[in-house]
């Protein structure tokens, strides 16, 4: 009871519980989804029972397989077409509006700010009935589907792309535009040679994140799917959990988790590369953690 | 000025725009269709654009069951409270301790851990919670688990629809999202600060009750704004770790309502109602983390 | 806004009265003066409920009187004739298919997708396949306009709607001679007279789908069957099929209420309060999966399809037998049954193609074995009976209640399309239902 105390009241002593509860948190958090992809690799049709390995249920099934399986395969396309298609618009959307809001004095500025932040904390489901709504009954040109989707996912990536973004511009302040100036660039050109490869770090970042959120979604790519063909994986995921689930369900997510680490890998090696030309040493894992929240 | 006037609201204008178009008038949306009626052959709702033309039956009839005792509404509202109220408070149970171990004392493991906490963020939600549940199916390895150790004597039906799965389904799909704000808070506190206190004789105890914590209290309030917000919306984690009566949250009704029928309007209405008590918290919020600044400042 | 302004504006515009409309109004007169005659069945609860039997009571004479549903309810004894508008008139005779891609909407895990393939492969063409979960989440994208389905698969509930909304093109039958496989009443139902807009899929029952190997009493046994989903022993394990209109049909047949297209508030309040009785007793769950669930064994007693169990084979998990597999429907006949249909959407692209698909699928071949390989929906063949199914062993002796036969229609019950304050009845009574306790 004294050793316990005296441990206490230590000031110097190290924490003992911290550690463990840290691991089983990180056991809890990725081992389900490490036997999940196991499964993805079974022989047979249990998602519970380990029975073999095999790459039936990615593409040797001739009608189940996630490849021969027109459904699995389509929503695959779908949400790659998505993502990408939401980096695209979204981060020199959410950008150039960091940009703006960041350097803009005027009155307009917080509203703006407090417009894009405000998609942050809208329930998804609130995002997707009220853009389901307009579509169908006010945008009637915006057919429901693709582009429907991707409007919906661009409209909730501006935010994060805004945070990562004037985190970043913040932190760089402006001394290094208007030295440029000084120097005699133009102003357009002091944002395109300044500016913009300053900002490089936080744009890779934006679209890490970006593609992440997008693959992700499963409400907004649901309530404005157009059935079948524009199903993205999530939405897939969701309705065939509840009805036909095969270890190709299993396999799906595992592709999308893979190709998504693929795209984030890509980017993120891009990335360091960036901050190695220019010397900075601290760990780029722990800035993309700092920079996502 | 280095810059003409027009310039940075010129960067602005895309996004802004944007949002106007698909954000406000959406939300706008809601409330014309919330306000409208519907067609009596498809049953399509018909949107009331026009404030003119505002009709709140759909109103009347949600707050009629949302404050008369019984109402169908009342209890899936309270019910949402509580398991929202009971998932973040376990979820800042879970996250505190991770975030300040990582932040504060993960040494050379630091980058490791740090892959953990972003990896659930590239890692689908559906595909995590579809993964929970294989192993609480009662073939699953969690009974297997409970039961070899000896804490369960016969493996147990955790997906038969009781709350307690569906809230502890809410914090391991949410509890990622909150550890990172936090993490990204205690990382920066100036460990001089924790330093000086314990020079002064402090516990570590007491250095954490009385200057960690406080120092956190906006990060906690934003982790808590940050996975409260959605899971207000969530029908999905019910639906799948459930799909029990007893486990209905605010999101199954409304997508109950809103997925066609003749009661639209109704589902549309919940939306609205929905929205009002998100932002009576949003704007509790605000004023606490205001408060809390106040008081660090002082 | 009182309620006789409602109903005055509501006459004024076009869109008449919704259920809806009639049922809040009504809502915003209780709130205003708590009427102390309120509803008819004990008031259990003062909020929306009480208003909604008061509202449904007052208003359904006056609509009916009005006559102010715009298409005419069909029912057995009232066959209804749908009209064929000039600006959506059917195909004629004799053209050539389209390039495709034909695109189908259909509910979830309803085909064999073998058979829509080898129409592609027929045809020439592509076939993209799109599901569904509930009729009216289909209906609802449908009618914005904004798909190009070209084939559905309606029930007959809806067929005036889908009609008299124009969603539906006219079918021209010199495409689809092989509706003379099919049972001769469907080339002229009730719902739809001359098969004008629609062709049968399938026939079914509702029953009860259980494990033979766990339940303890044969729902057979049993003076009345349905009384198995209240048998605490199967806590957990026992789910309704999550459709207002089934499940309280059940409830009413279960208390011997017949009319199960009734839009008496008694009746829906009773069968509300029964179904209700279920979430403490046997801690019910809802779904539509009773094909997977009850073999994979998450559920013991399930409201089901008797096709979701002759199709529930397929779902067994490697080393269950597929004798556990049961099916309960009253013996004596008087349960729900239903048929499905076939139609072809006017947004679609290819009209000749979708008329080739209908005339595919009522195909004898195609048409069996898309029922014994995948679906185990029984197709309405002539050719096909069900002794001949129960002989040929694709019924098994354990599920041979599955089987349906003409003669089952004569004394069954159809689940029929409701007046909007009707529906607006069972809804809100299915919602609370779902509120839990």
């Amino acid at each position: 009871m004294t050793r316990l105390r005296r441990w206490l009241a230590n000031p110097w002593g190290r924490p003992r519980f911290l550690p463990l509860v840290t691991l089983l948190y990180m056991a809890w958090a990725i081992v389900p989804v490490l036997i999940a992809i196991r499964f993805s690799f079974n022989e047979g049709r249990s998602r519970s029972t380990a029975q073999g390995w095999s790459f039936r249920w990615y593409w040797e099934d001739p009608e189940n397989s996630v490849w021969t399986d027109p459904d699995l395969r389509t929503a695959l396309y779908q949400s790659l077409k998505l993502a990408g298609l939401a980096m695209a618009i979204a981060v020199p959307l959410g950008a150039a509006l960091a940009v703006g809001i960041t350097r803009w004095r005027g009155r307009a500025a917080k509203p703006a700010n407090a417009l894009a932040l405000s998609t942050l904390i809208t329930p998804e489901i609130v995002m997707g009935t009220a853009l389901f709504l307009v579509f169908v009954h006010l945008f009637t040109f915006i057919e429901l589907g693709t582009v429907a989707q991707l409007i919906g996912h661009v409209t909730f990536s501006i935010a994060f792309v805004l945070l990562i973004v004037r985190g970043r511009l913040l932190s760089i302040g402006r001394v290094y535009e208007e030295a440029a100036m000084d120097l005699g660039a133009p102003r357009l050109q002091a944002v395109r040679m300044v500016l913009l490869p300053l900002l490089w770090p936080s744009i890779l970042a934006s679209f890490i994140i970006v593609f992440a959120i997008s693959m992700d979604d499963f409400v907004i790519s649901a309530f404005l799917s157009s059935g079948g063909s524009t199903d993205t994986v999530p939405v897939r995921l969701y309705s065939n959990a509840r009805a036909t689930a095969t270890p190709a369900l299993n396999a799906l997510a595992s592709l999308t988790l893979g190709l998504t680490i693929v795209a984030a890998g890509v980017i993120f090696l891009a990335w360091r590369a960036v901050r190695r030309r220019r010397g900075v040493t601290a760990s780029a894992v722990d800035e993309l953690a700092r920079l996502g929240a | 000025m280095l810059y003409p006037r027009w310039m940075w609201p010129a960067f602005s204008a895309p996004a802004v725009l944007w949002l106007l178009a698909f954000f406000v008038v959406p939300f706008y949306s809601i409330l014309a269709v919330a306000m409208g009626s519907v067609d009596p052959i498809l049953q399509q709702p018909q949107p009331a654009w026009n404030p003119a033309d505002w009709d709140p039956n759909a109103f009347t009839f949600v707050f009629d069951n949302l404050f008369y005792g019984g109402g169908i509404f009342q209890k899936v509202f309270a019910r949402t409270i509580a398991y929202v109220a009971i998932a973040v408070v376990l979820s800042l149970v879970i996250a505190y301790p991770v975030a300040y171990y990582i932040a504060r004392h993960a040494g050379r493991w630091k980058t490791l851990l740090l892959v953990g906490l972003v990896a659930p963020f590239f890692i689908s939600y559906l595909m995590r919670m579809l993964a929970w549940i294989n192993l609480l199916q009662e073939d699953g390895w969690v009974n297997e688990v409970l039961v070899w150790t000896g804490i369960l004597d016969e493996p147990r039906n955790w997906l038969d629809g009781r709350a307690s799965s569906v809230v502890l389904g809410l914090v391991y799909g949410y509890v990622p999202f909150m550890i990172l704000p936090l993490y990204a808070f205690l990382d920066r506190v100036d460990p001089r600060v924790l330093e000086a206190a314990r020079d002064l004789g402090a516990s570590r105890f007491n250095a954490f009750r009385l200057v960690t914590l406080p120092l956190s209290t906006p990060a906690i309030l934003a982790g808590v704004v940050i996975i409260a917000l959605p899971m207000f919306g969530d029908y999905y984690t019910p639906d799948l770790l459930s799909a029990s009566p007893n486990t209905t949250m605010i999101g199954n009704q409304i997508n109950f309502y809103l997925r066609g029928g003749q009661l639209v309007p109704v589902g549309a209405a919940l939306v609205c109602v929905l929205m009002a008590m998100l932002l009576i918290l949003l704007a509790y919020y605000l004023f606490a983390t205001a408060r809390a600044a106040r008081r660090l400042a002082e | 806004m009182d309620r006789r302004d409602f109903l005055r504006r509501g006459a004024g515009t076009t869109l008449g009265l919704s259920g809806l409309g009639a049922l809040l109004a009504a809502c915003g007169s209780q709130t205003g003066a708590p009427a102390p005659e309120a509803g008819p069945p004990p008031a259990t609860t003062p909020g929306g409920e009480t208003a909604a039997t008061t509202a449904a009571a007052t208003t359904a004479e006056a609509t009916s009187a009005e006559g102010e549903l715009p298409f005419p309810l069909a029912r057995p004894d009232s066959p209804v004739t749908l009209p064929i508008f000039d600006d959506n008139p059917p195909i004629d005779s004799g053209l050539e298919p389209e390039a495709g891609p034909l695109k189908i909407y259909n509910w979830i895990d309803y085909i064999w997708k073998r058979k829509v393939k080898d129409f592609g492969k027929e045809f020439g063409v592509e076939v993209e396949l799109s599901s569904f979960y509930t009729m009216d989440e289909a209906i609802a994208k449908l009618a914005t306009g904004q798909t190009d389905y070209d084939v559905f698969f309606p029930t007959p509930d809806r067929m005036s709607r889908l009609a008299y909304g124009k969603l539906l093109r006219p079918l021209n039958l010199d495409y689809i001679p092989n509706l003379a496989n099919m049972w001769p009443v469907f080339s002229n139902p009730f719902y739809d007279q001359g098969a004008r807009y629609s062709v049968p899929y399938t026939i079914y029952t509702t029953g009860i789908a259980y494990r033979r190997d766990k339940v303890k009493t044969d729902p057979f046994e049993l003076a009345n069957g349905y009384e198995i989903l209240w048998d605490p022993a199967y806590k957990g394990k026992a789910f309704v099929l999550d459709d207002s209109r089934e499940a309280l049909a059940m409830v009413l047949l279960k208390n011997g209420v017949t009319d199960i297209n009734t839009e008496d508030p008694a009746l829906i309040e009773m069968a509300k309060q029964d179904l209700i009785s279920l979430i403490d007793l046997v801690n019910v769950k809802y779904g539509i999966e009773d094909y997977t669930k009850i073999p994979e064994g998450s559920a013991w007693v399930h409201q089901g399809w008797s096709g979701d169990m002759l199709a529930g084979s397929w779902y067994l998990p490697e080393g269950t037998k597929p004798d556990v597999l049961g099916y309960w429907y009253p013996p004596e006949g008087g349960g729900v049954i239903g048929n499905d249909l076939i139609a072809v959407l006017a947004g679609g692209k290819n009209p000749v193609l979708a008329h080739h698909f209908l005339n595919f699928m009522l195909d004898e071949t195609n048409a069996y074995e898309n029922m014994i390989n995948f679906n185990g929906y029984q197709p309405p063949l002539t050719s096909l009976s069900a002794e001949s199914l129960i002989a040929d062993g694709f019924i098994p002796e354990n599920l041979a209640a599955a089987a349906v036969r003409q003669e089952d229609f004569e004394n069954a019950y159809l689940l029929l399309e409701l007046s909007p304050d009707g529906q607006t009845l069972w809804q809100n009574a299915w919602a609370e239902f779902k509120a839990g306790v």
